[in-house]
């Protein structure tokens, strides 16, 4: 498997004490599987993929990617296992504002001492048809260029796990849908594990795996292909 | 309901939010108030208690003084008729524990007095016995200082000149100590009458005659003008100068006026500091408030109403800063005043005074709206769209015109007013110019390096170099704190770098350069028959490398070219002028201009005059001089120019006259003695074991006075430049702590991409560094130009860069600035990505 959760219960500290997000969940992702999160707003499916991430740390429970075990690891081991194993991807799409598009995506392949990372991460914003805007910085590009840098600079690594977080829930319909169609063809091209978090049931359609999350619980999981049996 | 009433209502709605996130601003407005309300508090209380003092420091309601002689019978009538009289001479001399050549000797400030003495005010003396006893018979009182350098007490025998006195009690408190001003030896106070047979104070020694009246008590400031108008002209051409109540001690009112300006100003330069926080500090309020902007403007609001709405707000928050500053600077002197106290010889008025805080306060709100007049210009343009689409970014191009007039008005405000105040408008002209020079050349700086970060963020020497290139990025990119940083620490470094840059020129200028040059002692008042044993004795001594001496005798300048000395605005027509006589061309002496009289003259009276002083008032060869010389007019003419250099410590006489045309006048040699340190006590033991009254003062010694004096006014800048680094600080801290946020959401999502902590702090550490290396180099170079200004044009020194001072400020700048950065480092490190990069969401 590349991603197992055993038993993960997540709770924060909120302003009224504390908050439990998730309960007892437990849940495989094969190697190149795509899987869609949905459920209702609050109901824990961005706090499951940030665990997912190793961005949050769950309070019991164990969470295995690639055979390692995240909850066991400190930050820094943390960072540099997300570094050459996996890419993040934002409803924010969270871009560093000071660096321009090419700096953006070039910085996770220095991180990881990447030699070519400049032309690797040119190449890569061609891919996702910017090869125009490199030398641009964030607070010029509208929405949905700046998703396109943040897809560039997930996918550049070549991660074995793509974890995204409501991509176009920021942005226009048609936007969106281009962005999706980006994400995916990514994700076909490196072959990579696909976890995306979303509330449109089209998109969660184009996955192989739905896992619907209602109150921090596993409520209903479908799979594609058994859809198209019935 | 008109605009203005609109502003009021919103600008009172939004500031329900209270004070927060307003720290720095307020508290770089109330440390450049409380800075500039101390330090013209302090001022104020010491010239107020120099005012209300007056008659009690001087001693009297006027003292009319001569120099190396005493009123003539009929100038002594003249005063006598004015009010109650008493006569003072004042002298140096040589106190010794014996007669003989074994004697220890140490030089005193003689005060020989009359029977009235003091008019005003009481000696103190320990034991508590009156005046009049002490000095009784061959009485005399010490300083406890003068006593502890001979090793005597009272009931031991000192000597003075050759006469054998009996010490009876030691000086506590003199009231007239601060007319006096800075005398070389601690003082001994002793019956005129006493030293008849001293041999001192005879005719042609350096002595100063005081003539302190006591007019009747209803004496008013009109009549005093009017007193002293008829003195002018019943005393006119006598070298006589006057000084009443009003201005009881010159000396002690100028060294407090200058250095209380000089430190407004280091205040104001603190106060610039503040101004960079508190704009930063508005930028970031306006920043946060664009959305409230952009939805006041959705619903009607004009651009001026809402600049008018956060003017009010900011205009509130400053008064708020400014009473915070008044109550410091109303404080920090009441709380210091003992320690003040104890270091003036004048008594010191302690308490609120109006005009520094009102002056302080003006300061404070000018400044406070020339650096947020641009940020909240800039609120017209925030426009109603920003609420719907992300223009983020910042706006750009220059305010509206009306807002560059009203900022022009307010800079040109502050400076005039500061000119005006200060009392030394040209320096305060000059410094207002140096900050407004550095303040842009700051701004440069930090356009450069961020130019030049972007630039190197995109070279290969960055590539492959993650902590380096995000630093770079962080600093190039748009937003950050790097202007904000390079501007409050540039200019507080470079006050800090400038006031270094003086001390340790003027400390090196005293410690390296004068003793080399300077002479070990100056021998004043030999007299003529005693001036072949002291040359035999000095220029027999093998330790002894060098020997000056010239003739030496008072006079006054009645008039130059035939203009009158009154009209003469020169040091040099002022009072008595010692002069000097010389048949050949002395030794090492170079003329400029003319020639020197032939060998043997004795033709009418000629001069040879100094060159530079002869062009600062106007005299060429040929002009005639009327000198009064002890009576006596003598009308000489200018034939030659010399130069002459006051500086290296040696023998320098402004006129020089040929040996014929004053020979006969009673005059005393002058010695200067250039010997090994080690023979200078033997050498002055044998000279006033020989001739008691010969005075010998130590160069060495009075060097040391020089140094101490300038270590309390290097303490006393020191304080100014360590108010104005803390403001620059605390704005640090500011611009670190408005940064946290984004270096949080920053170290969130490189955490997310891999980066380590250590990565990550690397590259806050660089960033840092970065700005603290460009302000440093801007405080270097700005330290250098203010530092040569202050001492070749107001101080009139020679400058050299001082690189150890620069370096030692630079390097310290930097590491705050790296520590400012780190501090604020902790938080960002510690943050879980998930919950900061979701709280964006």
């Amino acid at each position: 498997m590349v991603l197992s959760l055993r038993d993960v219960s997540l709770s924060l500290q909120g302003n009224a004490g504390m908050v439990d997000i998730l309960h007892d969940i437990s849940l495989d992702v094969a190697a190149r599987e795509t899987v869609g999160l949905v459920g209702p707003s609050g109901s824990g499916k961005s706090s499951l993929l940030m665990l997912m991430g190793g961005l949050e740390r769950a309070t019991s429970g164990s969470v295995e990617a690639l055979g390692n075990d995240l909850t066991a690891m400190d930050e820094d081991a943390l960072a540099r296992f997300r570094r050459e194993h996996m890419g993040v991807v934002f409803q924010s799409f969270h871009l560093i504002p000071t660096m321009t598009a090419l700096e953006n995506v070039a910085t996770p392949l220095e991180l990881a001492g990447a030699r070519d990372a400049f032309d690797r991460a040119a190449a890569e914003l061609e891919a996702v048809g910017l090869g125009h805007r490199t030398g641009h910085y964030p607070a010029q590009m509208s929405g949905g260029e700046q998703q396109r840098v943040a897809l560039a600079r997930a996918a550049a690594p070549r991660p074995d796990v793509l974890l995204a977080d409501e991509p176009t829930g920021n942005l226009d319909q048609a936007t969106g849908e281009a962005i999706m169609d980006l994400l995916f063809g990514l994700r076909d091209r490196h072959g990579a594990t696909l976890v995306l978090v979303t509330h449109s049931q089209e998109l969660a359609d184009r996955c192989d795996r739905t896992i619907r999350l209602v109150d921090g619980r596993l409520d209903r999981e479908t799979r594609r292909t058994a859809e198209a049996a019935e | 309901m008109n605009w203005l009433t609109q502003a009021a209502r919103i600008a009172g709605r939004e500031l329900r939010g209270g004070l927060g996130g307003f720290y720095i601003f307020l508290a770089c407005l109330a440390l450049g108030v409380a800075a500039i309300a101390a330090v013209g508090s302090v001022r104020v209380s010491i010239t107020e208690g120099l005012e209300r003092e007056g008659r009690n420091i001087l001693g009297g309601d006027v003292e009319v003084e001569w120099d190396f002689r005493g009123a003539s019978e009929a100038e002594r009538a003249y005063l006598a008729s004015l009010g109650t009289l008493s006569e003072i001479h004042d002298f140096r001399s040589m106190a010794a524990t014996g007669d003989g050549s074994e004697a220890d000797r140490a030089l005193t400030q003689v005060k020989a007095v009359d029977d009235l003495y003091p008019l005003v005010g009481e000696v103190e003396l320990s034991p508590e016995i009156p005046l009049e006893e002490a000095l009784a018979g061959d009485g005399v009182v010490v300083h406890p200082v003068l006593a502890d350098r001979l090793g005597l007490e009272v009931g031991d025998a000192l000597w003075l000149g050759s006469k054998p006195l009996t010490i009876t009690a030691l000086l506590r408190r003199e009231p007239d100590a601060g007319a006096d001003g800075f005398g070389l030896g601690p003082r001994t106070l002793v019956r005129r009458a006493t030293l008849e047979e001293s041999g001192l104070l005879s005719e042609g020694s350096m002595y100063e005659t005081k003539y302190r009246l006591l007019l009747p008590a209803e004496t008013s400031d009109d009549a005093l003008d009017a007193l002293k108008a008829a003195t002018d002209t019943e005393l006119e051409g006598t070298g006589a100068r006057w000084r009443d109540r009003r201005n009881a001690a010159p000396q002690v009112e100028r060294f407090v006026d200058r250095i209380g300006s000089f430190l407004v100003l280091v205040g104001l330069a603190g106060l610039a500091v503040g101004g960079v926080g508190v704009s930063a500090a508005v930028r970031a309020y306006l920043d946060r408030k664009t959305p409230v902007i952009a939805t006041l403007k959705t619903v009607g609001a004009e651009g001026r109403t809402i600049f008018a709405a956060y003017l009010m707000q900011i205009g509130v928050l400053a008064a708020v800063g400014i009473v915070l500053g008044l109550i410091l600077g109303v404080l920090i002197p009441l709380a210091a005043g003992p320690f003040i106290e104890a270091r003036l010889p004048v008594p010191v008025a302690l308490g609120i005074h109006p005009f520094p805080l009102v002056e302080a306060a003006l300061y404070g709100a000018l400044t406070a709206l020339i650096f947020t007049l641009w940020p909240l210009a800039r609120t017209e343009q925030v426009r109603a769209a920003s609420l719907f689409r992300d223009v983020s970014g910042p706006a750009r191009g220059l305010p509206r015109k009306r807002y560059m007039a009203a900022l022009a008005i307010s800079a040109a405000l502050l400076i005039g007013l500061s000119a005006w105040l200060s009392g030394i408008p040209e320096l305060a002209l000059y410094a207002a110019g140096g900050i407004l020079a550095a303040l842009v050349v700051l701004v440069g700086a930090a356009w450069g390096v961020r130019a030049l970060s972007r630039r190197l963020a995109r070279t290969r020497l960055a590539r492959g170099h993650p902590a380096l290139r995000l630093a770079l990025g962080a600093v190039g990119g748009p937003g950050g704190e790097a202007t904000a940083v390079v501007l409050s620490l540039g200019l507080g470094l470079t006050v800090l770098a400038a006031v270094g840059q003086i001390d340790a020129n003027m400390r090196a200028a005293i410690d390296r350069d004068l003793p080399e040059i300077a002479p070990s002692y100056f021998f004043v008042d030999i007299q003529p028959d005693q001036l072949s044993r002291f040359l035999e004795r000095v220029q027999g001594d093998p330790a002894v490398n060098r020997v000056d001496y010239a003739p030496m005798l008072g006079g006054v300048v009645r008039s130059i070219g035939g203009t009158p000395a009154r009209e003469i605005d020169h040091w040099v027509t002022r009072g008595d002028r010692r002069i000097s006589f010389a048949d050949a061309l002395p030794a090492g002496t170079r003329l400029t201009a003319g020639e020197w009289w032939p060998e043997g003259y004795d033709g009418a009276p000629q001069i040879s005059f100094a060159q530079e002083e002869a062009e600062e008032i106007g005299v060429e060869i040929g002009d005639e001089v009327v000198m009064n010389v002890l009576g006596r007019d003598i009308t000489a003419t200018v034939t030659s120019f010399r130069e002459v250099d006051f500086s290296s410590g040696g023998i320098g006489f402004v006129m020089i006259f040929n040996e014929a045309a004053l020979s006969g006048a009673p005059h005393t040699w002058l010695s200067t003695v250039y010997a090994e340190e080690e023979a200078e006590g033997q050498l002055l033991r044998d000279v006033a074991g020989d001739a008691p009254n010969i005075t010998a003062i130590r160069v060495r010694d009075a060097i040391d006075l020089v140094t101490e004096a300038l270590s309390a006014l290097a303490a006393a800048t020191s304080w100014g430049a360590g108010a104005t680094l803390l403001t620059g600080f605390v704005v640090l801290i500011g611009a670190a702590a408005a940064g946290e946020r984004g270096r949080v959401f920053e170290a969130s999502v490189l955490k997310t991409l891999g980066a380590t902590r250590g990565t990550i702090l690397t590259s806050f550490a660089i960033r840092s560094a970065l700005l603290g290396a460009a302000a440093g180099v801007v405080a270097i170079a700005g330290g250098a130009v203010a530092g040569w200004g202050v001492l070749t044009m107001v101080m009139e020194a020679p400058y050299a860069f001082e690189p150890v001072s620069a370096l030692v400020i630079v390097l310290g700048g930097a590491l705050a600035t790296l520590l400012a950065g780190l501090a604020f480092a902790w938080r960002p490190l510690a943050a879980r990505p998930a919950r900061i990069l979701r709280a964006q969401e």
